[in-house]
């Protein structure tokens, strides 16, 4: 636990001075060169040629793109207190990433605009444009593994200590059942659903031009049946194991049986750790996710990740597959 | 929602079955309105066969703590939890009055006679 938490303030400091370092960079990159550089500054290069189309004054030049990175990283600062720590390779590497492209352009740009007396003189040659975004994309990579590789292995789990388990009475069997639902999902749903209905009977009708009625009714129909896949979920826990259904009709089914789940917990997950709504592989196992919040998570034997699923009331089922594992014949 | 079966019990099962939804909406397992799971969900998970999951879930359903909705398959009633847990108690009673040789009659006529 201790080594978790330096390392946390490990990666904390170091995104910390990353972030003023390549402001403060960013910043002082056009003062330093003040004397060699023209009254407005190029600070903009149109697509097609290697003339600049756009130019600000020194004092602009300087603090505009630093501004855009402290935002930037305002923003990831404030996803990560959002979500929570488990977002951290993406974060390490989006500020790796936009730093360093950040300051590349900003280099590009003083550069060239380096010893001319007018702004429309300098050149920006592509070549540049392409270092700076293969600089970026390689730091980006490495953030990525510094942010995967050095981060903690979940703790091997141990039983009997932090999960919970309920006391099952002689002789008497106990099943758990319980549900999620995402309202959002079945209005999308039930309005997409609709709409196809409508395409569909009027292209049998033979109302308008099917090529216009089939491009209506094929994306509505799948965006209708995959909105209505993620708007609810329905998981039970017998003496057979645990089973997740999905979607209104409960199918597709996802079975185990209790002798093969080792463990069982409760835990609140959002769609942002998770990567989205849905059924998700993350860096977490897999998730099904109908809405944040509440969230029973399993390690199955013979699983290398976890899977979770968004549920109500998930610390009873997670205790009592517990139980039922402890109970286990043999 | 949690429900639990005991295997010591004599009683019928479809009573069996109804005692444990009847527990569960008394103790606040599920509130009036929600949907209970559908009669095959149950039969597989209680190890009880659909026809007496049915046959218990129409009983609850008579004593007015269900409702059977089309197209929103089985609720929870309104005021069904305060409802169960009386019901409970007239069954208790009505166990123990069997126990000690009362009929059903004696005990609508104990009722009868406090004042």
């Amino acid at each position: 636990m201790n080594d978790r938490t330096s390392h946390e303030r490990a990666v904390h400091w170091g995104t910390a001075i990353w972030t003023a370092g390549a402001a403060g960079l960013i910043a002082a990159l056009p003062w330093a060169a003040s004397g060699r550089l023209p009254d407005r500054v190029a600070t903009h290069w149109g697509s097609g040629s290697d003339a600049p189309d756009g130019s600000m004054p020194l004092w602009a030049a300087s603090l505009v793109p630093a501004l855009i990175w402290l935002v930037l990283a305002l923003v990831v600062a404030l996803v990560v207190r959002r979500t929570g720590a488990a977002a951290r390779p993406w974060t390490v590497t989006t500020l790796l990433f936009s730093g360093t492209l950040l300051v590349g352009a900003q280099i590009s740009a003083v550069r060239a605009n380096l010893g001319h007396g007018d702004w429309h003189q300098a050149r920006l040659p592509t070549v540049w444009v392409v270092v700076a975004v293969v600089a970026a994309a390689v730091a980006g990579g490495g953030g990525w593994v510094l942010g995967t590789r050095g981060r903690p292995t979940p703790r091997p789990v141990g039983r009997g200590r932090r999960e919970p388990a309920l006391a099952i009475p002689e002789g008497q069997r106990l099943v758990w059942f319980s549900r999620a639902t995402n309202p959002w999902f079945q209005a999308l749903a039930a309005v997409t659903g609709l709409v196809a209905v409508s395409a569909g009977a009027a292209l049998v009708g033979g109302l308008a031009a099917p090529g216009l009625l089939w491009s209506l009714f094929v994306p509505f129909a799948l965006v209708s049946l995959a909105a209505a896949g993620c708007a609810s979920v329905q998981a039970r826990v017998s003496e057979q194991g645990l089973e997740v259904a999905f979607g209104p009709l409960g199918w597709p089914v996802r079975r185990w049986a209790a002798r093969d789940i080792e463990s069982a917990r409760a835990e609140r997950r959002t769609p942002a750790q998770a990567g989205g709504w849905g059924y998700r592989l993350s860096s977490l196992g897999t998730t099904v996710m109908v809405r944040g919040g509440e969230c029973l998570v399993v390690r199955a034997r013979d699983m290398r990740a976890e899977f979770a699923v968004s549920v109500d009331d998930a610390e009873r089922g997670a205790a009592l597959l517990n139980a039922l594992y402890a109970h286990r014949p043999g | 929602m949690l429900l639990r079966l005991n295997q010591a019990d004599t009683r019928p099962l479809h009573e069996q079955v109804a005692g444990a939804i009847r527990r569960a909406v008394a103790e606040g397992e599920c509130r009036p309105g929600d949907r209970l799971p559908s009669a095959r969900d149950l039969s597989q998970a209680l190890g009880v066969n659909v026809n007496t999951v049915l046959r218990g879930l129409r009983s609850l359903r008579d004593e007015g703590l269900l409702e059977f909705r089309r197209g929103r398959g089985v609720t929870v009633a309104e005021g069904a939890d305060q409802r169960s847990g009386l019901q409970d108690r007239v069954l208790e009673l009505m166990a123990e009055a069997a126990r000690l040789g009362y009929s059903r009659t004696d005990l609508i006529e104990m009722i009868r006679g406090i004042p």
